[in-house]
């Protein structure tokens, strides 16, 4: 049998597109289109290269509003097998905890899968928490800012895995099924290509789950589940900049900036 | 999977949209292949939108299309400094609407798609493809490739793919113009008082001279549902050789403009963007409009007409797109997609409908738009005469001694002024 690998797609706002609002204090979502977490495309392209090495079959599980099928589109469109998106009333309010049992007991349903990789972060709330409570959920096995996979032995079922960290690289090996997180920007995520796109018209490999598949305690889920309180936010007021054109030849206005800095204290030696 | 489809669209704007909907609709398997994400995602226009030729493709438009408001007024200013005169037509029939051309692209799209066509977003076409004797049999995206016994080319203005096909020269800077534009949410009701419209019923506002520090071309403000689009137009050429500031700098000039800024002033500014346009078609249109298996429909054929007091656009690579799709029906029923048969199937139509006579007719507005004269002089001589019969402090002079007067102070004489304003009639 093939290996089955399992991909955690979050669907965020566009952060870059996002504005603060400086009256409230909170994030102004309306009209923001909302992208597949960067970060996770680092995960969708380990996955796709297992698949490519190992013959694996990759799913792609969200949990989100029905918009997210755009984002699972995409993920498909750079040529996951298909995708299941997981979406009801009762999630909406979930913070880390709620969010990590309903996905937990989304691969619990799923079953035979060996890998399930997350990307390391997200852009709008980036607690990393999820992989890490989902291993726990699960008692898996689980490794993080995983940048490669050097081999996975499918006779033994265990799965060795680098890590870079900021002064060395560890190799670890985990027993299967694993969890893992891949380290952000440690991939070249594929571009979406016409056949894969015209395999999500063609094929439907979109399932959408609620929880009357899942089945699961309301008191687990959504704000009920939450224990986690937001008790204040605060934003980074912008500071102001201060444009200035320096006009004249390179090389005396390379001489002026380095003067005006100097007089701002900028520069970090003596001038 | 199946890899033929008998059409294949690319762009998906509201030429392809259209030619996909056509198509699909007549049974034909049609594929829409868009670069940006989602359909419309990628599109800039002013605001205003003529209806007839959508009527004619679209069962049910006027009901179910994303209509914000119907055009009851319609403004042309010229401005000088904080000065402007401002003609205005009101009428009880409206031939044109507003809208976000996003949403107006999507709902096509969702057409196409009710209609049957496989659309498929985020997927950039990168050359047609030919065979050996030349015929068009499909595209490649990224290495891989799609056949067809039909494509219709609908990329916009920026022809990269005609280009790779050798069937259009490189774009060069005087074809073409540059348009910007703001988003400006003020909500439904202020718009209705300030602009002075009822409900559902708006204005398309033109303006000339300053707005654009004497550019040829134009500034335009349009009334959506709760925002108003403002926008400007250069012509690249003249821009290139006049520009005294970044055209960013303009627009916030415009929303500040002491005239204009206080309709909004207490709206949020929701969305910046910027696209070129092709700046008169009859110039920009490909030497043919078909070829093997091909055929080129919407701003990639240079239809676009620009009046200087409106842009048709939207409708017409609309109307051509839809042309393309019964073009595409009929000639595979014949079992014919050879050139001649493409070109006598929508290329003459198209020739001797009224877009084309109309782009042929107003060709005059080349000649303006490269006289910057026109942008700098008349709208301050027009600011001129009228503070000389309005800002009066003493005796009233008449209309003809003002305009004398005034066009000494701006340099022009008055058989010069005959002449141009002569030229302008019969150029436009
Ligand atoms: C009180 C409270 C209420 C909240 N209510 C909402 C709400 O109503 N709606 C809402 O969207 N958020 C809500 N949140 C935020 C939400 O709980 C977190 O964003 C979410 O749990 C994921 O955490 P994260 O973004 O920090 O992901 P991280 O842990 O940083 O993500 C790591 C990786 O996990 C995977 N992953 C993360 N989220 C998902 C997912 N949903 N599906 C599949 N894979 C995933 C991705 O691979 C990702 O790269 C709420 C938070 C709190 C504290
Ligand atoms: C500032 C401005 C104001 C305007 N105002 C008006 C107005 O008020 N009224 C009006 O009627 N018209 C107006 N127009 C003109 C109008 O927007 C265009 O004429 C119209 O959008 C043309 O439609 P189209 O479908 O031919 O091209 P486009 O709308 O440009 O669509 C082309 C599509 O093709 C896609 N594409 C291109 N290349 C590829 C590729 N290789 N592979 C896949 N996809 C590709 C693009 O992403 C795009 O979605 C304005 C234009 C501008 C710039």
């Amino acid at each position: 049998m093939s290996l089955k690998v399992v991909v955690g797609i979050k669907w965020v706002p566009n952060t870059q597109a996002v504005r603060f609002d400086p009256k409230t204090g909170t994030l102004i979502r309306e009209g923001v289109p909302s992208i597949v977490n960067p970060h996770d495309l680092d995960a969708v392209e380990l996955a796709l290269q297992l698949k490519e090495r190992y013959g694996a079959k990759v799913t792609a599980i969200s949990m989100a509003p029905p918009s997210a099928i755009k984002g699972l589109e995409h993920v498909i469109g750079m040529g996951i097998d298909d995708a299941i998106l997981v979406s009801d009333r009762v999630f909406a309010g979930s913070d880390t905890l709620a969010t990590s049992y309903v996905i937990a007991q989304t691969l619990k349903r799923i079953g035979d899968f060996d890998l399930a990789l997350f990307g390391q972060e997200t852009i709008d709330s980036s607690t990393a928490h999820i992989p890490a409570q989902v291993a726990g959920w699960l008692e898996l096995p689980y490794m993080y800012y995983v940048d490669r996979v050097e081999e996975v032995d499918e006779k033994q079922r265990t799965v060795t895995v680098r890590r870079m960290l900021e002064d060395r690289l560890e190799w670890y090996q985990l027993k299967m099924p694993a969890i893992l997180g891949v380290a952000m920007k440690s991939q070249k995520p594929r571009p979406v290509s016409i056949y894969n796109k015209l395999r999500v018209r063609m094929e439907n490999p979109i399932q959408v789950w609620s929880n009357k598949e899942l089945g699961l305690d309301p008191r687990c889920l959504g704000l009920k589940g939450s224990p986690t309180l937001v008790s204040k936010v605060t934003w980074t007021p912008e500071v102001p900049r201060k444009k200035q054109v320096i006009e004249g030849p390179p090389s005396e206005a390379v001489k002026k900036l380095v003067e005006k800095l100097c007089e701002e204290g900028v520069l970090p030696f003596e001038c | 999977m199946e890899t033929k489809f008998d059409v294949i669209v690319v762009g998906a704007g509201p030429a392809g949209a259209s030619a996909a909907y056509t198509a699909a609709k007549r049974g034909l398997k049609v594929l829409l292949v868009e670069r940006g994400r989602g359909a419309g995602s990628k599109q800039v226009f002013g605001g205003r939108v003529y209806a007839a030729p959508l009527r004619e493709i679209y069962e049910g438009f006027d009901k179910e299309a994303p209509i914000h408001r119907w055009v009851r007024k319609e403004r042309v200013s010229l401005v000088d400094g904080n000065r402007m005169v401002t003609v205005e037509y009101e009428s009880d029939q409206a031939a044109s609407f507003t809208t976000y051309l996003t949403q107006l692209t999507s709902w096509m799209v969702d057409r196409a798609v009710n209609a049957g066509a496989v659309f498929v977003d985020e997927v950039r076409v990168d050359s047609i493809l030919r065979d050996g004797s030349g015929r068009v049999v499909g595209i490649d995206s990224g290495g891989e490739r799609v056949y067809a016994d039909i494509v219709i080319d609908a990329e916009g203005v920026n022809r990269l793919l005609l280009e790779k096909l050798g069937l259009v020269e490189k774009t060069r800077p005087s074809q073409v113009a540059l348009g910007v534009k703001e988003v400006i949410k003020i909500g439904e009701d202020k718009i209705n008082e300030r602009f002075s419209v009822a409900p559902g019923e708006g204005v398309s506002w033109v303006l000339v001279g300053a707005v654009t520090g004497g550019m040829p071309g134009g500034a335009f403000i349009y009334t959506n549902k709760d925002t108003v689009s403002i926008g400007l137009v250069v012509y690249l050429e003249t821009a290139v050789e006049m520009v005294e500031e970044p055209i960013h700098v303009m627009v916030e000039k415009l929303r500040t403009h002491p005239a204009l800024g206080r309709l909004w002033a207490d709206g949020d500014v929701m969305e910046y963007a910027a696209r070129l346009t092709p700046e008169s078609g009859y110039r920009y249109m490909p030497r043919k409009l078909a070829a093997h298996g091909l055929m080129v429909v919407g701003d990639a054929a240079g239809l676009l007409l620009n009046t200087g007091y409106t842009f048709r656009g939207v409708d017409y690579a609309a109307l051509s797109g839809h042309m393309a799709g019964e073009a595409a029906v009929k000639a595979l029923e014949q079992g014919d997609v050879g050139e001649e048969n493409l070109r006598s199937l929508y290329e003459k139509p198209l020739l001797e409908s009224f877009m084309v006579r109309d782009l042929r007719r107003h060709r005059g507005i080349e000649w303006f738009m490269s006289n910057p004269e026109f942008f700098k002089k008349y709208p301050a001589l027009a600011a001129g005469v009228a503070s000389k019969l309005f800002d009066l402090e003493g005796e009233a002079p008449t209309l003809l001694d003002a305009l004398r007067s005034s066009a000494k102070e701006h340099g022009l004489s008055m058989f010069r002024l005959a002449m141009d304003m002569f030229r302008v009639v019969r150029k436009l």
